[in-house]
């Protein structure tokens, strides 16, 4: 049978401040996900006030996009009071969705904040069709599935709820299940459950057993340079960008980027990426074709290895990182193109890091367009010939072969 | 009056337990629940509540697992067989387990137990609502904060007042996915293996670690003893104390139970003085093993040193 257009899933893509959020819907998501001042598990991300939800709702629905507003902790007694409050803002901003994982938080928002939608977060580890149904019973919109779940169970889900799903398809992950590890409150006195997470799980451990009373042995083996492995349990990060088709067929609803904590860079790019991709599967599901250029695309804001998670099986030690890490190609996000003018060929830049004549420049933006060239001269706000852009968010100009639009972004390949 | 719950390793520790003064047994099968002495099939749980049942003690079986579609289905069928043969109440963390429990419409009581997700009076009552008979504490809730929390609970808390404080739970096997990196084959990773890891530059920090087939699982540093906090539990009317014997020996572990029972009569009596707590809390510590620790972990936390 041939596959015609199917329904098109949403692409979530994270925005830590208000200027990621109006860059991650310019780049082709179709809602984001913000923190508020509370509640929210990103303590160190930048979180939005009342009034800039308000706006970020507002730039998000004249552009047909969603904003939802994690509020995932979970709370002790003292973070109880207030609660109510903080949702009936959320609601008031014209925010979408809530994010909640703790069930006194979903509650709160439910009978103290009407009207505002409730998703339930990731850290609540759903992995199975009654738990979606228990929380769609409980007047919930959507589940965030539990990493751990891959696309087989999440067909067989379909075939059970119809409750929204929503699960990861690319960035950081946890190693144990989400918000049952509280390692960083015992090794580092920081609940991971309320925003304080310290990563231990990405420290080197030294693994032991007592073979003999009192006598305890080290156990770690070597890497392949000979040398001592420490035990570690850090996850590489996950990219689902090869495996689109099986998403959207599984019934995924929404298909959620991690990192409210990363950069305008990064959240332009893989925003880009999978919203293109999505977009050329659904409208044409039996001639899509994976393009080898969005996934180079991703490599280029990846921190760690890239893998496929739970999607297609138990993850065994190759998705995991030891030993040194490989050198990632690694792309600096150098500027924002302001203007361009079609007859001196001239392109106006806000400078982000530093860049010069002789490096190598590639322009992207959003829908996927692409352009790199080398940069062979460069002017500074008064027009005066300069080698470098040094400074922080400076004004410069140089030639550019090929139109560009403001609101472009500039990258280069860093100097290793 | 206080209940002390204890967990089981074989019908013959449950006889002992029994003795030893326990009111309430917690045990259960490893694909249905979490972290157990003992994986007991459904017919050697029978025989277990039977036996408590004619000691008129109660039996709590751990259903406690984060269930995955295959598993989930095979939860009715085991609520089921647990009601039939008695089961005086279950443990459940996962909500599809609930729905389910609900829909079964058995005559089988269940408490809340996601390990370190429940931290407040609020979600505890949101469980209530929900035909929770109690709910077990989370171990990072410090004494502050159990205080306006026992004033606002509507039904009843487990607190663990000794034992192995599981902090992990992943999905992966890490220990084998360590064991293929380096190419060192780790002979088991059981819980009986007695693997530990120690913390960057904390040469004596030991946090057991084991597979099973719920994933990885990893404790605390030190185990719990609250034994000379009991009276503030008490007086918070905090009164259903477990003891959690996954890593004590299993004969001392009754010993330690007993300790345990005795400061439970003397609380309930109005007779317990801060010695003898001091001399109970002396006899469980001598009965610990060698290479684990007692400390009272989040107990006397100040909850703003915790960011």
């Amino acid at each position: 049978m041939l596959k015609t257009a199917v329904k098109h899933p949403e692409v979530l893509a994270p925005a830590g401040t208000p200027e990621k959020l109006r860059i991650a819907i310019d780049y082709g998501a179709d809602a984001v996900y913000i923190g508020g001042d509370a509640y929210g598990l990103r303590s160190r991300a930048g979180n939005f006030s009342f009034e800039e939800m308000a706006a970020g709702a507002k730039y998000a629905h004249e552009r047909g996009a969603k904003v939802y507003v994690a509020a995932n902790i979970v709370a002790h007694e003292q973070n109880l009071a207030g609660a109510g409050e903080f949702y009936r803002h959320v609601r008031d901003a014209g925010i979408d969705a809530v994010i909640v994982s703790d069930p006194s938080l979903i509650e709160t928002a439910i009978t103290e904040a009407p009207g505002l939608k409730v998703h339930l977060s990731t850290q609540a580890s759903a992995t199975n069709y009654e738990t979606l149904n228990f929380w769609q019973h409980e007047g919930l919109e959507r589940v965030v599935l539990a990493r751990e779940v891959g696309i087989a169970e999440i067909k067989e889900m379909r075939q059970h709820t119809d409750v929204q799903i929503e699960s990861f398809v690319h960035g950081a992950m946890c190693i144990g299940y989400s918000g049952r590890c509280v390692l960083s409150n015992h090794l580092s006195l920081r609940d991971a459950n309320r925003g304080g997470c310290a990563q231990n799980c990405r420290w080197k451990y030294d693994l032991f057993d007592i073979p003999e009373l009192g006598q305890k042995r080290e156990l770690m083996g070597h890497n392949a340079e000979g040398k001592i492995e420490k035990f570690s349990m850090s996850a590489v990060d996950m990219s689902m960008i090869e495996h689109i088709p099986d998403l959207v067929d599984a019934g995924v609803d929404s298909l959620k980027i991690e990192g409210r904590m990363k950069t305008v860079h990064y959240v332009s790019t893989v925003a880009n990426v999978y919203s293109t991709a999505v977009r050329s599967y659904c409208e044409d599901p039996e001639h899509y074709q994976l393009k080898q250029e969005w996934v180079d695309e991703l490599w280029k804001v990846a921190q760690r290895e890239l893998s496929t998670g739970f999607y297609y099986g138990t993850p065994n030690e190759d998705f995991q990182l030891f030993g040194k890490r490989r050198r990632l190609p690694h792309y600096a996000f150098v500027g924002e193109v302001l203007g361009y003018d079609d007859v001196t060929k001239q392109v106006t830049v806000q400078q982000r890091n530093n860049f010069g004549i002789g490096d190598q420049i590639e322009f992207y933006g959003p829908h996927f367009a692409h352009h790199t060239q080398i940069v062979k001269d460069l002017f500074n706000d008064e027009n005066e010939p300069i080698e470098r852009a040094p400074h922080a968010m400076e004004i410069v100009h140089f030639t550019c072969e090929q139109p560009v639009k403001p609101g472009d972004f500039l990258r280069a390949q860093s100097k290793l | 009056m206080t209940e002390l719950v204890a967990t089981v390793a074989s019908y013959d520790q449950a006889a002992a337990l029994i003795t030893a003064g326990v009111d309430r047994l917690y045990l259960g099968e490893d694909y249905f629940g979490l972290r157990l002495p003992h994986s007991f099939k459904p017919d050697e749980i029978a025989q277990i509540v039977e036996l408590a049942h004619q000691h008129d003690r109660k039996v709590t079986v751990a259903v406690n697992a984060i269930f995955h579609n295959d598993r989930i289905k095979k939860v009715t069928a085991y609520l089921q067989k647990m009601s039939a043969i008695g089961v005086d109440e279950v443990t459940i963390g996962d909500p599809g387990a609930i729905y389910l429990l609900q829909q079964a419409a058995l005559d089988l009581p269940y408490i809340y137990d996601a390990a370190d997700l429940v931290t407040s009076s609020r979600q505890i009552n949101f469980w209530g609502k929900h035909q929770a008979s109690g709910a077990v504490l989370a171990h990072e809730v410090p004494y502050q904060e159990m205080v306006p929390l026992s004033q606002q609970i509507d039904i009843p808390v487990e607190v663990t007042v000794y034992g192995a404080i599981a902090i992990h739970q992943s999905g992966r096997p890490l220990l084998q996915n360590y064991s293929n990196f380096v190419q060192e084959h780790l002979n088991k990773t059981d819980r009986q293996r007695g693997l530990f890891i120690s913390a960057p530059h904390k040469e004596e920090t030991h946090y057991s670690i084991y597979e099973d087939l719920n994933g990885t699982h990893i404790f605390a540093n030190n185990d719990l003893d609250l034994m000379t906090d009991l009276p503030k539990l008490w007086d918070l009317g905090l009164r259903r104390w477990k003891l959690d014997g996954l890593y004590a020996d299993p004969t001392n572990f009754v010993k330690q139970v007993a300790a345990f029972a005795q400061a439970r009569d003397l609380l309930d009596q109005d007779q317990a003085s801060a010695v003898q707590l001091a001399d109970l809390d002396q006899t469980v510590r001598d009965l610990q093993p060698a290479e684990r620790g007692l400390d009272n972990g989040f107990f006397d936390l100040d909850p703003n040193e915790v960011k």
